[in-house]
């Protein structure tokens, strides 16, 4: 089976480097920048070099043989050859091909898929299977892209490991005894293992950006009101939005692309326009010799104290200093508001979380326990369908939620969101974009953060900010540090200006095209083909 | 520093009974110092959940989380090892959440979500969905333009 596994030439496969443990960006040697898949795809199909049923078969190979330890996927799509084929047909006759057309593209199990299982990894959403498709998808498919599978996460978005999955545990394709990160681990670890060339995710607390630093790819949380949230299942209704990864800052932006836009079935969709973000991908052959001249980037110094693991450190400032020497001006900004982030954050999310959770009572869809009285009906089904930290989260909220506590909590949360805004605002009147880690540490051993809640919200301390101020953050990979096999990777994060997408895929393309290195390419793939 | 007060809670009346008679062990750190307990006996009622209450209440009266009760308002059935182990886990969080009482949030706007513009409503006509089978096929009890549920008792 090995022997006959042929990538499409679209896909290629670099060596994972050998060479020993860095924990700064340079390495021993120099490797060619990393390739947009959906722009390679779209050349080789217009060429005639391969079919899409070729890639699609190619893929579905992968995942075979990576699964079984991966377990990245709650569900594979059945209809993959067939949408596949029908993309050929079109190719066939000469019509015209959409941006997405033959990428294939793994979506977040919280995004309803219609037809197909969408389960937001609980049980008591086991055999759902939506009428409808979430506007995201809806578009995905008028491009021409194919939904490859449902990927896995912790359970209503409610983690940050994808250990609260009630079906499995998806592992790191860098270390197969670490988490890929959370909520969106399955779709940022599917990314990594070329399972699926694009993905979606979502980001209420870090839940893109997190994994991606994890799994050592690219992910990009928009501007809340930028992208459709119509099929996304509620978590924290204030703070959702869905995200996208890639194995390069340009395939995720142009996935966002696809996805934007005005909806008229999300009250909260913003109008604004959608910019071309496509002119931000320039060749590298085409960067001046400073291309990022001017661009005034601000280091939160909140983000580079203690807490912060040495390596990551050290690859944060070495990313910053690969900034300066592309032209940035680096200077050091304070969020006085910075630490509070953290605990009005899970105020507002468990809060919120326990309005949207009232709707699986077992009655209309979903896993029903029946009973001899409704409230009876209720309470066994919510308690057997959802899990721990689900049920935790929302009676936490419950809690802050309840006459008497709502203002001492809530509302006083909602205050110090206000700060929050103000703090980032300033900072981005004076910068360009904001920079630092997206995590802590680099991912953690399975199990080791499961029992202690306040420890596994810690490591959201980098994210959680943003989803707050409703801004838009991207996270690329920068550095690798101890662990593994060969090493870890960990991800800097970049934020940006409401609606400024396109600025911050400006700045990281242009980063990630001139950044020295080992390629991102974990070592699982090294193995295969 | 931690410091341990045992406190007893009487049940107001047995019909309108939110906490049961127990014995609820209170500990107060330094990051919570202003959260101290308020309690009533006999012929006033320790509400914990739902129904009128001030909201001029001082942040500093108000019970940790009895999660029996909080399960019962948010219908979710615990085991008695879940009430436990949720007991600890949630008092450790809302214990943290009380250091956003110490700040200072005088004259300052709660924000609902991020800024954005507003306005963003549809018109409120019906439209009618053509997979209405699939959704009926989703429903678990489902009669002839009917959901079926089990009665409901009055709780007395």
């Amino acid at each position: 089976m090995l022997s006959t596994l042929q990538p499409p030439r679209s896909l290629s496969l670099r060596r994972f480097q050998t060479s020993k443990l860095i924990v700064s960006s340079a390495s021993s040697s120099v490797t060619s920048p990393p390739q947009s898949q959906i722009l390679t795809t779209r050349r080789s199909l217009l060429s005639g070099e391969t079919t899409v049923s070729e890639i699609a078969k190619s893929y579905l190979s992968r995942i075979r043989l990576t699964e079984p330890q991966l377990k990245c996927f709650l569900h594979v799509s059945e209809n993959v050859l067939k949408d596949a084929q029908e993309i050929d047909q079109r190719i066939a006759k000469g019509e015209e091909l959409g941006p997405l057309a033959g990428v294939i593209i793994g979506v977040k199990d919280n995004i309803c898929t219609q037809g197909m299982p969408s389960t937001a990894a609980s049980r008591i959403l086991e055999h759902y299977r939506p009428p409808f498709d979430a506007t995201v998808i809806k578009k995905i498919k008028d491009l021409g892209g194919i939904v490859v599978g449902k990927t896995n996460m912790d359970e209503f978005g409610m983690g940050s490991t994808t250990e609260a999955s009630a079906f499995q545990v998806t592992v790191n394709p860098w270390d197969l005894t670490r988490v890929p990160g959370g909520s969106s681990g399955g779709s940022a670890a599917a990314v990594a293992a070329r399972q699926c060339m694009v993905s979606l995710g979502s980001d209420t607390g870090g839940s893109v950006r997190q994994p991606a630093s994890f799994c050592g790819v690219v992910g990009l949380k928009p501007t809340y009101g930028r992208v459709s949230r119509f099929g996304l299942m509620a978590y924290a209704s204030s703070l959702d939005v869905i995200g996208c990864f890639g194995s390069t800052v340009a395939d995720a932006g142009m996935l966002l692309h696809a996805v934007s836009g005005y909806d008229r079935f999300d009250s909260t969709s913003s109008k604004q326009d959608v910019p071309e973000f496509q002119s931000q991908f320039l060749s590298v052959d085409h960067f001046e010799s400073k291309p990022l001249k001017g661009v005034k980037v601000g280091i939160i110094r909140e983000t580079l104290e203690d807490g912060v693991d040495s390596g990551v450190r050290s690859a944060t400032q070495e990313a910053a200093s690969h900034l300066e020497a592309l032209g940035c001006i680096l200077t050091e900004v304070s969020l006085p508001s910075f630490s509070l982030g953290l605990p009005a954050y899970y105020v507002i999310a468990s809060s919120e979380s326990s309005s949207n959770l009232s709707r699986y009572d077992g009655v209309r869809y979903g896993n029903q326990v029946m009973a001899e009285e409704l409230n009876k009906l209720y309470e066994c089904s919510r308690g057997e369908g959802f899990g721990g930290e689900v049920k935790m989260r929302i009676l936490m909220g419950t809690y802050a939620l309840s006459a008497g506590y709502y203002d001492a909590y809530y509302k006083r949360a909602q205050q110090v969101r206000t700060l929050i805004q103000k703090d980032f605002k300033a900072a981005l009147e004076q910068n360009d974009i904001l920079i630092s880690p997206a995590a802590p540490s680099a991912a953690y051993k399975i199990g080791e953060k499961k029992d202690d809640p306040l420890a596994m919200y810690a490591g959201d301390i980098m994210t959680v900010n943003v989803n707050l101020a409703g801004l838009p953050a991207m996270v690329l990979p920068c550095g690798l540090v101890e662990g593994g096999p060969l090493g870890l990777p960990v991800g800097l994060q970049m934020i940006g200006a409401a609606f400024d997408e396109a600025k911050l895929l400006k700045v990281g393309h242009i980063f990630e095209q001139t950044l020295k290195g080992s390629s991102f390419v974990p070592p699982l793939l090294a193995n295969i083909a | 520093m931690a410091s341990r007060a045992l406190l007893a809670v009487i049940s107001a009346s047995p019909n309108r009974c939110f906490i049961s008679s127990s014995w609820i062990k209170i500990q107060s750190s330094s990051s919570s110092s202003s959260l101290s307990l308020h309690l009533q006996r006999h012929s006033r009622k320790i509400q914990l959940i739902g129904r009128s209450y001030s909201s001029e209440t001082k942040s500093s009266e108000f019970q940790p989380p009895d999660v029996s009760s909080l399960a019962e308002t948010a219908r979710i059935s615990l085991t008695p090892a879940e009430v436990e182990e949720c007991e600890t886990k949630i008092r450790r969080v809302i214990d943290w959440f009380g250091q956003l009482q110490q700040v200072d949030v005088n004259s300052v706007e709660p924000s609902i979500r991020a800024e954005m513009e507003g306005g963003n409503l549809r018109e409120d006509a019906p439209e009618t969905f053509e997979n209405s089978e699939s959704i009926r096929a989703s429903i678990p009890s489902f009669e002839e333009a009917y959901l079926k549920v089990p009665k409901i008792l009055n709780k007395e």
